[in-house]
């Protein structure tokens, strides 16, 4: 009988982060020969048939199987029980939690999350044989943890999830002219407001033609995203706009759109939407901080400071200069290559191997 | 910025050069004051936080019991966009409802800072009440404690 490595994270859905690596990664095992599910606490109607609720677990459960527990926000009292109950071997995914005081201000009941998920983590370290992270800087949380055996497992990016068409409505709308995208939750750790006053320097002095494009939900930080349209109007800026969520038809329009990718972000543990740009060919200027320069790897552009009128004639060279754009756009694309499916597959393999299944 | 500011990994990218070219383009603005622009825009940003985020965190935990924070006292809708996604029809629906939310500002504001004012005056007596009578029980305690 095929050993059984299955997933759970406390809920899945289409088009975020740890939905679609929770996929993958189960395509990846399946390939692999082991038997594979999903399991979550909360299971979206839309998801029925392709993952399962926790209550169901007791036919799998095993002490032969492994189970690698999706870390991305805190557990209930309820999953934590269940994990002290069940016999499985268990291998903790950790995806990073925003630090709870970016929220102070903003939304209370994210601030207790991510401070409750940051406790759990130590509870977890006692509970798991191993920690895994999608890159490094998550690891080394890990360790700080209580963690000894760690190991990386990086997003996979399928790019067949990338084929539907791209939206023509948008198309239509943006396409043309200079389009600084950002994609991401409207969330105080990815600092919209440098963005924004970066984007007021470009606007301003180098490209009054410029328009920014900040791609992503507000949901949950409606505070958060009020204070930056009041920033954009005591600025007098034009030409900011915040799409909300967006479709993957949509998503796929925008990247089309965008002449370049800026993010200002202070805190991610990955930073998908960079291999996105990879993908659609948007050169990258990226804030050095987190894992963003790990998942970048020595592609697209780092800077060191936040020094927004640097930043804005940063992007006028590059929009410019097609040598440069066309060097860093190339570069990119060879590092996408370490993030698709069959790179991501031998280091699978490799940390299961290291499990002894 | 410093010598270090810029990361490019691409030995055919001359990394100097580029950051020489962003100082010259600097230098160039350098002067250039927009019509508009009376203020830096970078304190105007923390002025915004500081007025819309900082204050209200800062109030957590200010008393544990009133638990009612300047945030819910202003009932003042300042920071309110009407704004348009839809090409063509979007900007006429926007129009349309931004006159009509000026129209009902018009009549509802000055009640409305007026609500907010007694609001915030109410949590600031209840608050110094809420003191007070800690005081006062402190107080009757240290009595107590005297006469036994």
């Amino acid at each position: 009988m095929a050993i059984q490595v299955h997933q759970f994270h406390p809920t899945v859905s289409y088009g975020d982060a740890v939905g679609n690596h929770v996929l993958s990664i189960q395509r990846l095992l399946r390939r692999l020969g082991y038997r594979s599910e999903i399991f979550c606490e909360h299971l979206p109607t839309h998801f029925e048939g392709r993952a399962r609720q926790i209550t169901q677990y007791a036919r799998y459960s095993s002490p032969g199987n492994i189970l690698v527990l999706h870390f991305s926000l805190g557990y209930s009292q309820e999953v934590m029980d269940w994990l002290e109950q069940i016999p499985d071997r268990k291998v903790v995914l950790y995806h990073n939690i925003t630090p709870h005081t970016y929220f102070a201000g903003i939304n209370d009941v994210y601030l207790e999350a991510a401070q409750a998920g940051r406790q759990q983590l130590r509870q977890l370290s006692t509970l798991t044989e191993e920690g895994w992270g999608v890159s490094e800087y998550n690891c080394r949380e890990l360790a700080e943890h209580g963690w000894t055996r760690l190991g990386v497992l990086p997003i996979v990016f399928d790019p067949a999830r990338y084929t539907a068409r791209p939206n023509r409505k948008v198309l239509k709308r943006w396409q043309g002219g200079l389009n600084v995208l950002f994609v991401g939750r409207i969330s105080p750790n990815k600092r919209f407001e440098d963005l924004i006053l970066a984007f007021y320097y470009l606007k301003r002095f180098v490209r009054p033609d410029a328009r920014l494009l900040l791609v992503g939900s507000a949901h949950g930080l409606e505070h958060y995203l009020e204070f930056l349209q009041a920033l954009v109007k005591r600025l007098n800026l034009s030409d900011v706009v915040f799409t909300g969520h967006v479709s993957s038809s949509e998503l796929t329009a925008y990247y089309r759109c965008a002449s370049l990718y800026l993010s200002m972000s202070e805190h991610e543990g990955f930073g998908v939407p960079l291999l996105e740009s990879m993908y659609f060919g948007v050169p990258i200027v990226a804030y050095r901080a987190a894992a963003l320069p790990e998942t970048l790897d020595g592609s697209g552009v780092l800077v060191t400071s936040k020094h927004y009128a640097a930043v804005a004639e940063l992007i006028g060279l590059l929009v410019e200069d097609d040598a440069l754009r066309g060097r860093i756009i190339a570069r990119q694309r060879e590092r996408l290559q370490d993030f698709l499916p069959e790179g991501v597959e031998v280091q699978l393999r490799r940390l299961l191997h290291r499990l002894g299944v | 910025m410093n010598k270090d500011w810029l990361e490019i990994s691409d030995e055919g990218v001359n990394v100097q050069e580029i950051m020489r070219r962003i100082r010259e383009r600097i230098a160039r603005r350098d002067g250039m004051v927009f019509s508009g622009d009376t203020e830096n825009p970078i304190s105007v940003a923390d002025a915004l936080w500081q007025e819309m985020i900082e204050d209200l965190s800062g109030e957590q935990g200010a008393s544990p019991t009133l638990s009612i924070r300047r945030r819910d006292c202003d009932i003042v809708p300042r920071h309110y966009v009407i704004d348009w996604r839809i090409p063509i029809l979007g900007p006429i629906h926007a129009v349309v409802r931004r006159i009509i939310n000026d129209e009902i500002r018009r009549y509802l504001m000055s009640s409305l800072r007026k609500q907010s004012s007694l609001n915030r005056r109410v949590v600031q007596l209840l608050r110094d009440l809420e003191q007070e009578n800690a005081r006062l029980r402190q107080e009757i305690e240290d009595l107590r404690r005297t006469q036994e």
